[in-house]
């Protein structure tokens, strides 16, 4: 669990298992980020007005959960919203992993992050419990207590009680 | 403190506020996350995040923010660079 430590630095223990899993788990985010979602990012003039964003919101549940449309009911305004946007979004969600992805490299037992760091460590988590819960077709909040067995939810479950830690260690 | 004249309140929220920001609730936001979510970015004080938060969560989306349409593009930007779903749209 995280815990406030000294001169607002947050000292986090992981033992290998649990360093092991999150640097599996933080590299399958970033894949996942950095898969392009359409071919629109190949035309070098979009490129270059930096328009080549996409306009559809994605099919996949958890990208459409990480990149959801920016207007409920005006679908036109949605997707100049989401041209405009979206290629901002996953680079600032691909900082945030790899600010964390650089953390674990150098991991050892009991480290400690800085306040700026655990500010990215606190999007990446949910980012992650975001697309977890999404596969997981989490619906409710009682969700989290069923199914314990399936390992996705143990993760899953792990990551709430880590991010839940960590928040309390800001706060 | 001075009062503001309230013809100049009328306009402000006549012309200058006629967009909105909502937060919708999801199943998998922590609650304790989205009340920093909003101290943090909107610097609300905790009482007020709470409450909203609670909105949220309890009527299923919560007005969070109000402005031009381009401060509010900005506010759902950044609420999904925490991973809030928000939206924005006029207020009616």
């Amino acid at each position: 669990m995280f815990k406030s430590g000294l001169s607002g630095k947050l000292t986090l223990k992981l033992d290998d298992a649990e360093l092991g899993v999150l640097s599996q788990l933080f590299e399958q985010m970033a894949e996942l980020l950095e898969h392009p979602e359409s071919e629109a990012g190949a035309d070098p003039l979009a490129k270059m007005l930096n328009m080549s964003g996409s306009t559809q919101i994605s099919e996949d549940p958890a990208l459409a959960r990480l990149f959801p449309d920016g207007y409920s009911d005006d679908e036109h305004a949605s997707a100049d919203f989401r041209r405009f946007t979206e290629q901002d979004l996953r680079a600032q969600k691909l900082a945030a992993l790899t600010t964390v992805r650089e953390s674990l490299d150098g991991w050892i037992g009991k480290s400690s992050i800085t306040a700026q760091q655990a500010q990215d460590w606190l999007k990446a988590i949910n980012d992650l419990r975001l697309v977890l819960g999404t596969r997981l077709e989490i619906a409710d909040e009682v969700d989290t207590d069923f199914e314990a067995d399936e390992p996705g939810m143990h993760l899953y479950n792990y990551l709430t009680y880590l991010q839940g830690t960590l928040i309390d260690a800001l706060t | 403190m001075s009062a503001m004249p309230i013809e100049d309140v009328a306009i402000d929220v006549m012309t200058d506020r006629p967009w909105i920001t909502l937060v919708w609730n999801d199943p998998i936001n922590l609650m304790t996350y989205v009340t920093y979510v909003f101290q943090t970015y909107f610097g609300y004080d905790k009482p007020k995040a709470e409450l909203l938060m609670l909105d949220v969560h309890e009527k299923g989306r919560a007005v969070v923010s109000s402005g031009t349409r381009e401060e509010m593009e900005r506010d759902v930007a950044a609420m999904h660079s925490y991973g809030l779903w928000a939206t924005l749209q006029k207020d009616d």
